[in-house]
């Protein structure tokens, strides 16, 4: 019995961490809310909810520091300001993506979160500003066994009635009916004479203004600053798959559960605190794939999946890679080798990506795992166990390889923004193991990695070191090359095209996904070990999900589904870091605008528009001869 | 045939579902207070036409005029504001919304419609289930409810999509009702049917459609006599 006793934790701990679990849960539920909201009228997984609840609490910051406007005006204020925002971004960017694959929405919004946080983080600087307590709120109340701060019950408070009253209105109301209805049957909707497109907007503003709300809510607990969101939101959307895309009740509720079990975990198991919701996350979805307040609504993806391949004809000439074989070869002559290496380490990635997202329609969010941890195990191999490049790069491939499958294995249950969801959750998982776990020398990272010698010719020299990496670039361009003209590679794109028939062909499509998952984790993880190899450094910005974000730039910006369109977008993200890398967080915000333009208007990236041109002329030069 | 002013008139319509085209050309005129059938095989493009009235497809050319107005290229939520009502295929009936939901949810665009006690005199079924989920009700309720929404809304256009498909006979007769008590308060409609003997009670004038054209045209008293060709057509 006394055993017993000495196990649980005392009481006041306990409490404590329940009041912080259950203060937790409530933002999770107010953006979930929202989330589900937007999810489930616009289709639209808003990458960006993160920004907009950290603009929320810095519209908070700056009316109180420069028009001396108190939290209650901020609370009023701020929602709107914010709301407005996302009503302009819905009328200018988002209304065009609404015929296109759902993709676009999510890679849109991300884009305009890079923009945001880049922005405000040049702006008030990464380290946040603090925000007093109201003071109608300071103070606490005793309550026997603990203490109850007065502003975290407010808080609770009200975002619990923010969450029914929000019920009420979509479950209850006349204006409710409308959302239901267009979120069901939008066109049928329409044609009743209810302004859909509007309705959209309007709820888009609604959801964002949600997340506004939250951030000034959030604004006297946390600190105020860029990336308040960004971490936050990534639980969230596990949060939401959760309870069940688009499910309003299912959101509210496990958002409140969720915060629970995060803070009881802290009290018996401190380690798992950060990773629990994602595991929850991995067991809801391998029991109930729907989320556990799964709706009865299955979302059809959109018709005319716009990411096709384009082989034009100069990606087959030989004349292409003699040439690109030509550069890569003479290319250390001008350019410091260091940064050639670098540019290989993205390219293999971004080929890595393509080959799921171009030939499987499958965008992982989660990429930076499997790079991340390429680049950790590498390092790891290298420096402790002493193994000797080759076989250190091998074990790295296949360290991300037998990742891939753990994650591959619970992601592939989802398709589309689901499984972008899932992945980049996932991802996420992994990176706070690796942040926490002995080995990995968290923020310091692996250091000092030695790069090894081959035949007796040490790689130290940078030139040599060059030729090593393209030569293993080489093997694995060509190899993802293969895979893709392979039958496996044409059956993957079957799946892609059509899952259902497919399917009724016979083909194991879940085995496809997950073969084609576990390849590209394998490049990706190459990828990794040629990045540890040329800093002799693993570091967590090699796993931080802006990782994924770089990975998905380069392939959309070289043009998805391209064979040499990975290569471009590699060279040029990766001259854009190093050469703008004077400008700081700019950088970001020129990814961000990047990201923007190139979903907007700009689809079929730098290599597919070429492709398409030149068939254009092709296609008009035999017609003018004659 | 020309004592009814004209209502609705389709010049020349083609329309485009991506890349393959399933109207070539649909021309047709319909009086105010008429009821006007198409009648033709699966995929022949009666349902196309409807949804092309109502501003559902966008890829499409000729002209749609309504009252003098050409409204092809207006958006959906307009065409209904200014008194059409559309009845789909699938009835359409919303699973998210209760029974009394789905039937407020058009709003009014016109003066005369039914109120809410008519609708529910008229069809006592769906009083009883007022709160039930939409989608709960049995298939012939579900077309009930779709009929009698946009009743409520007081447009004078209803377009009725095959509102007779897969139900029992009782049923089917019950519509029959309807529709003539419709007309007699003079409602225009243009009713898709598959069923020859529904329409041969009902309709002033049918259209005949095969591949995404107009073939033929009857008034109701041609019909009787030209019955083993219009079964050819429809291909009975």
């Amino acid at each position: 019995m006394n055993e017993l006793l000495n196990i649980l934790p005392p009481l006041p701990a306990l409490f404590g961490q329940l009041m912080i679990g259950i203060i937790n849960g409530s933002f999770y539920a107010l953006l979930s809310l929202g989330l589900a909201l937007i999810f489930g009228l616009l289709n639209v997984v808003n990458f960006a909810h993160g920004a907009q609840y950290m603009l929320g609490g810095l519209a908070a910051y700056l009316l109180l520091a420069h028009a001396g406007l108190s939290y209650w005006y901020a609370l009023l204020l701020a929602p709107i300001a914010v709301g407005f925002v996302g009503l302009v971004t819905e009328r200018i960017f988002l209304r065009h993506l609404y015929k296109l694959d759902h993709l676009y929405g999510m890679l849109l919004t991300f884009g305009l979160t890079l923009v945001l946080e880049g922005v405000v983080r040049n702006y008030y600087g990464a380290s946040g500003n603090s925000y007093s307590t109201p003071e109608l709120l300071t103070g606490a109340w005793n309550v026997g066994f603990m203490m109850l701060p007065h502003y975290r019950l407010w808080v609770i408070l009200v975002s619990l009635v923010i969450c029914v009253t929000t019920w009420l209105l979509i479950e209850k109301t006349k204006i409710g009916s409308y959302v239901r209805a267009a979120t069901e049957n939008p066109s049928l909707t329409r044609a009743f004479g209810i302004n859909v497109p509007r309705i959209m907007m309007l709820t888009y503003a609604f959801g964002v203004a949600l997340a506004g709300f939250a951030g000034v809510m959030a604004a006297p607990l946390y600190q105020v600053s860029a990336s308040m969101g960004s971490e936050l939101i990534i639980i969230v959307f596990a949060v939401v798959v959760i309870g069940g895309m688009g499910s309003i009740m299912g959101s509210i509720v496990s958002g409140f559960v969720l915060g629970l079990l995060e803070g009881l975990t802290k009290v018996f198991y401190p380690e798992a605190s950060t990773t629990v919701v994602f595991v929850a996350m991995a067991i809801v979805l391998l029991i109930r794939p729907s989320g556990l307040f799964g709706t009865f609504l299955q979302h059809k993806p959109a018709d005319g999946a716009a990411m096709k391949s384009t082989h034009a004809a100069f990606e087959k000439a030989a004349m292409t890679y003699v040439i690109l074989g030509l550069l890569a070869i003479t290319a250390p002559l001008l350019v410091y080798p260091p940064f050639l290496i670098k540019v290989l380490s993205y390219a293999l990635f971004a080929c890595s990506f393509n080959l799921l997202l171009g030939y499987g329609g499958m965008l992982s969010f989660g990429h930076a795992a499997f790079y991340g941890g390429g680049s950790y195990i590498f390092a790891a191999a290298a420096k402790w166990w002493g193994l000797d490049p080759i076989s250190a790069i091998v074990l790295s491939g296949m360290g991300a390889a037998v990742l891939g499958v753990i994650m591959g294995v619970v992601s592939i249950k989802r398709q589309g923004i689901y499984f972008s969801m899932i992945t980049l959750a996932m991802a996420q998982m992994f990176y706070f193991f690796i942040v926490q776990s002995e080995f990995s020398g968290n923020d310091e990272g692996i250091q000092a990695v030695p790069r090894g010698s081959l035949a007796g010719v040490s790689l130290n020299d940078p030139f040599v070191l060059y030729y090593f990496c393209l030569g293993i670039f080489v093997l694995g361009f060509v190899a993802i090359n293969t895979i893709i003209k392979s039958p496996f590679g044409y059956s993957f794109r079957a799946v892609r095209d059509n899952d259902a028939r497919a399917l009724s062909l016979g083909y194991a499509v879940e085995h496809y996904k997950l073969a084609a998952f576990v390849m590209s984790a394998f490049f990706a993880g190459i990828a990794g070990a040629m990045d540890a190899i040329n800093f002799q450094l693993a570091s967590l910005t090699n796993i931080h999900w802006t990782m994924s974000g770089h990975g998905i730039l380069m392939t959309i910006i070289g043009g998805v589904a391209t064979m040499t369109g990975p290569l471009v977008g590699a060279l040029l993200v990766a001259t854009l870091e190093n050469y703008l890398a004077h400008l700081g967080s700019w950088v970001t915000v020129v990814q961000g605008f990047i990201f923007v333009f190139c979903v907007l208007l700009f689809r079929r990236g730098i290599v597919g528009e070429f492709s398409a041109w030149l068939e254009k002329r092709q296609e008009r030069s035999p017609s003018q001869a004659r | 045939m020309v004592d009814h002013p004209v209502a609705l008139e389709l010049k020349d319509l083609r329309a485009w579902y991506g890349e393959s085209q399933s109207l070539h050309g649909v021309s047709m005129e319909v009086g105010q207070g008429e009821v006007v059938s198409i009648m033709g095989r699966n995929g022949a493009g009666k349902s196309t036409t409807l949804k092309c009235i109502m501003g559902l497809i966008e890829k499409k050319t000729g002209q749609v005029m309504f009252r003098d107005q050409n409204i092809t290229t207006w958006m959906p939520e307009k065409i209904s504001r200014m008194g059409l009502a559309y009845c789909p295929e699938e009835r359409g009936i919303y699973a998210s919304l209760s029974v009394s939901e789905n039937l407020l949810l058009p709003p009014i665009v016109a003066e005369g419609g039914f109120t809410v006690d008519e609708i529910y005199a008229l069809f006592p079924n769906l009083n009883e289930r007022r709160s039930n989920q939409g989608t709960k009700l049995s298939g012939g309720e579900q077309q009930m409810l779709a009929i009698a929404r946009i009743l409520r809304t007081g447009a004078k256009l209803i377009l009725l999509d095959e509102p007779t498909e897969g139900l029992a006979p009782v049923i089917v007769q019950k519509i029959g009702d309807v529709i003539r008590m419709l007309k007699q308060r003079g409602f225009t409609i243009i009713l898709v049917e598959q069923s020859f003997h529904f329409v041969a009670r009902l309709a002033d004038k049918s259209y005949i459609m095969e591949s995404g054209r107009i073939v033929d045209r009857f008034d109701q008293e041609q019909l009787g006599s030209n019955m083993s060709k219009i079964h050819a057509y429809l291909g009975i």
